[in-house]
């Protein structure tokens, strides 16, 4: 019988898997070690810890970061790069930035393609698309037979102006697979990016050929082992975008699943903005090594149109996740009398102190230990033990220095980390025009929820949130999203001059090239619905805003210019807190998203349960320089409705939340626990 | 005759003593960042041209009462540290009392700020209840100015013909904007749309700090607030002069020439720097510079003062974010009248030609005291095309204006970086080929690694790079291409790169070379092919590996013939052809 919907978060280290069930309306959370040399393995062992039979699943996402981990790693495949004849060094060149300002010896990232394993087509488009110098077959030829001959293992072909007319890059390819087979990896520039700006397109295109033959490869056995393991229904991958394609579907350009891994935390807070009714979150995940945010806005994820990994550009559609910190690891430390907290880390090895693996520098984690505010009995659910006196003793060593106790240090050393962390999460949503105070905060991450409550006061947000689930968000997460493709096309006109007619055509085109690959992966009509958007931009501006249109039709309306201008601004006043009413716009690029609806979890409410009391204990725990007594409690034995005031230490298996006096905690009839963070 | 400046203003604020824990001083010290941060981020989101939101041509700074940095957000590196000048020369001529809170000021005065008259600095006042606590101030260069030229005439003589100059301005009084000053600044230039744009993102910017400052003040009080700025200015003072007496004493100088002033050819014009190294003391002394040029490549003291700081912050402590103590032990000398101190009525225009020349000569001085932190020299300075005319597609009128990225020098332990854009634009990049194209009557033929460009060396120079463009429509051509005089030199027995060319119609009938011009008028179907120059080499080519030199051969870096005759490299004639460059379309 069909009635589990269940997504797979296949880190590094974890597989975790969470299984909503359509009859019960509730979740179950699985969780095995990833098995590297099959996968399957691991999902499977995961999966058979809440679900009976695979024959009871009508539908699978996952999120992989296979991708992402071979371009890490450097483990890419060998790619041979085919440009137009004059831009050879256009990818080296990279268009000469230098990142960072203050480096003589500074070193641009270093290409995935060497210079030697270019090669320049003579052939040659002009700005309209117009063919100036026809295509060199011959030279494609003979840089297939190079590529037979040295080992090669994928192509990227990146023409100038093929986002205007693929023919060249669409013969190249006939010729390549003439000679090298039917199989042989192509990744072609229009394909991947329809849009102009030769280096990001190229950059985008070898990224896609680099890591192609990995991902394909991967995609292909999974499938495969699930289908032989019983599993029948089409397997879903998340892509960067967040939202999620066919497995079949997703070899034909892999760099959309790059970040695949991480955009479920993201597509969490959006299931949590539309099951708790709150469209705006900033959603923090903070672990040992790392602290990372991202934002829902209006219930819909932060999504751009490109991005940079490493310093290589990408044009793709991706879910913003900005690491902006080092989480429990940053280490303290003394520098010509005064303190400072990281931006160096323990890492995971050595670790803090209190891990005992032999850190010496007192760390954030080391600080909350020896506040109390971590329960050395059940840290890491009790598998791992905590060496309180170790931390105490590396915090006294430093205190010393500035003539503070061993607590004293510890709690300044969680205020600078939170007034840091605040400070940073401010800039960045301040940098995207967003005024925070009226977002909730979302915590995971093993110490999200032990820092959420002082990093809402820095930004004088009223409320956290802690999800269910929170060892397993990622995965929670992925089963809310859609199956999506997004399509873009460079079109550069004045708003005022742009061909209408041209511009509806390439429109509806896109619409169709959307529904046909939605319908391709068994997304049905009424399910599917299509948002078009322009990138635009004032005259003389670099950078682009994109402006929705209501529906296609609004293009041929007399009121186009007007409606679109009127939107155009009103963004950018909203965004920048200034317009430029009556100042020339233009067109930059065309978008087109198609969602397919394949239905979500609509998790039933539990009833609160009145009169039912919980065991907890009680600790000292030092809040405000002064130690409390302090309720300390699991989640698991917290009934829907409890109520607590701080302060109050919850604690599970893979996470800590600390309720500081002032604040409230209640779970709410979903299972979340919400802290009203208090004056 | 010898002026000092002082490199920071360091009479005692008041009040400033009494202890304060440290957890307090930290958070107050990176609250005061983070809110430089936060008003960068206001101003480079909201700002209209890529000028600004891409080469970072901008800079913003938080600072006390008394004109002392509390928090910079690194923008244009030679924009360091010569913000507080405004708001303080504002002060002499408007007293304490001029200011009022909700005003914003605006000041582009090339000897008062010492840049050009593109930079505007946009600035105001923050009070808490009656008390004046400090000032936000920023910096942006705008596209335009007024002027003789669009773009950047190479060839004023004086700062009349380089646009609008503005004293201390008031532009925002008690929280409402002056829509006549406005007026001015828009009807001014040629560009007004983008003008409005952009000062409206500093006024922005000027409030985001504003607001920021007055709330950390009000949180944790005044008094608290002046206690850590002196605990944290102390802490950054000490490890500043640690550094500085880490290097040996002593007196260490270097001097380098720009071709010429843009004005009178074929005179070269010396830059010379001395840096005295004194115990704990740095003093980078500039007087020996020429005298102010008849043409734009003069400078303000202020700004000189900047790049001497950069030049400082480059070699000692580059990753520490910079406050009032920062510059503490570096004092900087320049000589009035130089053309590294310009007064009315020079011209200002291309200040920033001889600055890069200064920053790579500082690091030359101190190589030998400083092998490991220097080095080898940048290809230098912007190298600037600009093609403008009327484009037949349109009927309009276009104007194509880019720096051209180059080479970067060699340092102990690594080559220098191929193409790269030079200091003063910051991160600034190319324009893409399909942009250019399809904004523009040009056709860019070639776009390239010039090989053999770089200086040879242990550790290679990097390679400048050969952009070649065909009109398409008939235009004008102006070109600032420098530093042919003074390549980018090599250290340690590394090589100088080669200089910068420019060629028209190459190869054809009509074969012209220049660098500097301005107003050439071209014809549709002619060709320009700039090439810029290279980094300096680092250590002796003899000593570089062999695979080394064999992956620049298979690379296309270096040619055979460079190999053999800079390198002393025989190839092994094997079948294999190894040595041999492989790679299509790399014979260049």
């Amino acid at each position: 019988m069909s009635r589990y919907r269940v997504s797979m978060d296949i880190g590094g280290t974890f597989t975790d898997v969470v299984a909503y069930d359509e009859l019960r309306r509730d979740y179950s959370a699985g969780k095995s070690s990833t098995t590297p040399a099959d996968l399957t393995e691991g999902v499977f062992s995961a999966l058979e810890q809440v679900v009976d039979s695979p024959a009871d699943i009508s539908f699978t996402v996952h999120g992989t970061t296979q991708g992402l981990n071979a371009f890490l790693e450097r483990r890419g495949s060998k790619v041979l790069l085919l440009v137009t004849e004059g831009t050879g060094d256009v990818y080296q060149i990279a268009r000469g930035p230098r990142l960072n300002l203050y480096d003589l010896h500074y070193r641009k990232p270093k290409p995935l393609v060497r210079r030697r394993d270019t090669v320049e087509i003579p052939g040659r488009l002009d700005y309209a698309g117009r063919e100036r110098t026809p295509l060199d077959e011959e030279a494609v030829r003979q840089a297939a037979k190079r590529f037979d001959a040295e080992g090669f293992e994928a192509l990227a072909v990146a023409f100038l102006f093929s986002y205007r007319n693929p023919a060249h890059e669409l013969r190249a390819a006939e010729i390549l697979r003439e000679e090298l087979g039917e199989h042989v990896s192509i990744s072609l520039s229009h394909r991947v990016a329809r849009e102009w700006r030769e280096y990001e397109r190229t950059s985008s295109t070898v990224l896609d050929a680099y890591i192609g033959p990995t991902v394909r490869g991967y995609l292909e056995r999974l499938e495969g082992e699930m289908r032989r393991r019983g599993l029948g229904v089409t397997l879903h991958v998340m892509q960067s975008s967040g939202g999620m394609v066919s497995a079949s579907a997703a070899r034909d350009v892999t760099l959309q699943t790059l970040l695949s891994g991480p955009v479920g935390g993201t597509m969490g807070g959006v299931a949590l903005a539309r099951l708790l009714g709150r469209p705006n979150l900033i959603c923090v995940d903070m672990g040992g090594t790392s602290f990372d945010v991202s934002l829902v806005v209006e219930g819909k994820p932060d999504v751009s149109t490109e991005t940079e990994i490493e310093g290589f550009p990408l044009l793709m559609p991706v879910v913003n996740i900005h690491t902006i910190g080092a989480g429990g690891g940053s280490i303290a430390y003394e520098e010509a009398g005064g303190l400072r907290v990281g931006p160096e880390s323990a890492g995971a090895e050595p670790g803090p102190v209190a891990y005992g693996r032999g850190g010496t520098r007192p760390t954030v984690t080391d600080a909350n230990v020896v506040l109390g505010r971590v329960d050395p009995s059940f840290f890491a659910g009790g598998r791992m033990r905590l060496d309180v006196e170790a931390a105490r003793a590396a915090l006294a060593a430093l205190g010393g220095r500035f003539g503070l106790s061993a607590t004293a240090l510890a709690e300044g050393i969680c205020d600078v980390v939170n007034a840091n962390m605040g400070q940073a999460i401010r800039t960045l949503t301040v940098a995207k025009g967003i005024e925070p105070r009226g977002f909730s905060l979302v915590a995971f991450g093993g110490a999200g929820a032990m820092h959420a409550v002082f990093l809402a006061r820095e930004l004088e947000i009223r409320e956290v949130v802690v999800p269910p689930l929170p060892g397993a968000f990622s995965a929670w997460g992925m089963l809310e999203t859609a199956v999506r493709t997004d399509l873009s096309h460079a079109f550069y006109s004045g708003l005022g001059r742009a061909d209408r007619e041209e511009l509806a055509k390439l429109l509806e085109q896109m619409e169709l090239e959307g529904r046909s690959a939605l319908s391709g992966q068994g997304v049905a009509e009424p399910d599917v619905r299509v948002e078009h958007s322009l990138d635009l931009r004032y005259e003389g501006q670099e950078y682009t805003l994109v402006v929705g249109l209501d529906a296609l039709e609004e293009v041929r309306s007399p009121r186009f210019e007007e409606l679109v201008a009127e939107r155009f601004h009103a963004t950018h006043s909203r965004r920048f807190g200034h317009a430029n009413p009556g100042a020339p716009i233009e067109v930059v690029a065309l978008r087109t998203t198609v969602l397919g609806d394949l239905g979500r979890p609509d998790p039933a409410p539990k009833p609160v349960e009145e009169g039912r009391t919980w065991t907890s204990r009680r600790r000292r725990v030092v809040f405000g320089g002064e130690e409390h007594e302090t309720e300390v409690v699991r989640r698991a034995d917290l009934p829907i409705g409890a109520q607590l005031s701080g302060p109050a230490i919850v604690v599970e298996e893979t996470a800590t939340t600390v309720v500081p006096p002032g604040s409230s905690l209640r779970v709410d009839p979903l299972g979340t626990i919400i802290i009203d963070v208090g004056p | 005759m010898t002026t000092t400046v002082p490199a920071t203003v360091t009479q005692a604020a008041p009040g400033g003593s009494g202890e304060i824990d440290p957890i307090t001083t930290e958070i107050i010290r990176s609250g005061l960042n983070a809110a430089a941060d936060e008003m960068n981020a206001t101003l480079i989101r909201s700002a209209y041209t890529p000028v600004i939101y891409e080469m970072k041509d901008c800079s913003v700074g938080l600072l006390d009462d008394r004109h002392q940095i509390l928090g910079q957000s690194a923008g244009l590196p030679i924009f360091l540290g010569n913000l507080e000048v405004v708001t303080e020369l504002t002060e002499l001529e408007i007293g304490r009392e001029g200011w009022r809170e909700g005003d914003v000021w605006i000041l582009n005065d090339a000897y008062l700020a010492g840049t050009h008259l593109h930079d505007m600095t946009v600035y105001g006042p923050v009070f808490l209840g009656e008390d004046l606590v400090g000032f936000a101030t920023c910096r942006a260069h705008w596209l335009d100015v007024g002027g003789k030229d669009a773009g950047s005439p190479t060839d004023s003589t004086n700062i009349f013909q380089e646009g609008l100059r503005l004293g201390p301005t008031k532009v925002v009084s008690g929280g409402q904007v002056i829509d006549y000053v406005v007026d001015v600044l828009t009807r001014n230039g040629r560009f007004p749309y983008p003008a409005r744009g952009d000062l409206f993102a500093q006024i922005a910017c000027v409030r985001t700090g504003q607001e920021r400052l007055a709330r950390l003040v009000a949180r944790y009080g005044l008094e608290t607030v002046r206690r850590a700025r002196d605990q944290f200015f102390a802490q950054t003072e000490r490890i500043e002069r640690a550094a500085v007496a880490s290097i040996p004493d002593g007196r260490y100088t270097a001097e380098g020439s720009i071709d010429d002033d843009g004005v009178v050819a074929g005179v070269e014009r010396m830059v010379r720097v001395a840096v005295e190294i004194e115990g704990d003391r740095m003093t980078i002394d500039l007087s020996g510079t020429d005298d102010m040029a008849a043409g734009p490549i003069n400078c303000g003291a202020p700004q000189a003062v900047s790049a001497a700081r950069v030049a400082y912050k480059l070699l000692v402590n580059p990753d520490r974010p910079v406050d009032g103590g920062a510059f503490r032990p570096l004092e900087v000398k320049v000589r009035p009248g130089s053309l590294l101190a310009a007064e009315e009525p020079a011209p200002c225009e291309w200040y920033f030609t001889p600055l890069g020349l200064l920053i790579d000569l500082v690091a030359k001085a101190l190589s030998p005291v400083m092998p490991d932190r220097v080095a080898a020299a940048s290809y230098g300075d912007s190298m600037v095309i600009g093609i403008g005319g009327t484009d037949p597609r349109t009927g309009g009128p276009y104007l194509v204006y880019e720096p051209t990225v180059g080479g970067w020098g060699a340092w102990q332990g690594g080559d220098g970086q191929d193409a790269l854009i030079n200091n003063v634009n910051g991160s600034l990049k190319d324009v893409p080929i399909e942009v250019a194209e399809t904004k523009y009557p040009v056709y860019v033929r070639r776009y390239s690694i010039r090989r053999d460009s770089g200086g040879a060396g242990r550790w290679r120079g990097g390679n400048g790079v050969e952009r070649e463009y065909l009109l398409e429509a008939d235009g004008t051509m102006m070109l600032w291409f420098e530093r042919s005089k003074t390549p980018g030199w090599g250290l340690f027995g590394g090589h100088d790169a080669r200089p910068p060319e420019v060629v028209v119609n190459e190869g054809r009938p009509g074969e012209r070379r220049m660098l500097k011009v301005n107003g050439l008028s071209l014809k549709r179907g002619d060709t320009v092919t700039c090439r810029t120059g290279g980094g300096g080499g680092f250590g002796d080519p003899s000593l570089r590996s062999r695979e080394a030199v064999e992956a620049d051969l298979a690379d296309g870096a270096v040619s055979p013939e460079a190999a053999r005759e800079l390198y002393g490299y025989a190839p092994v004639h094997a079948a294999s052809g190894e040595s041999a460059s492989s790679r299509t379309g790399g014979n260049r």
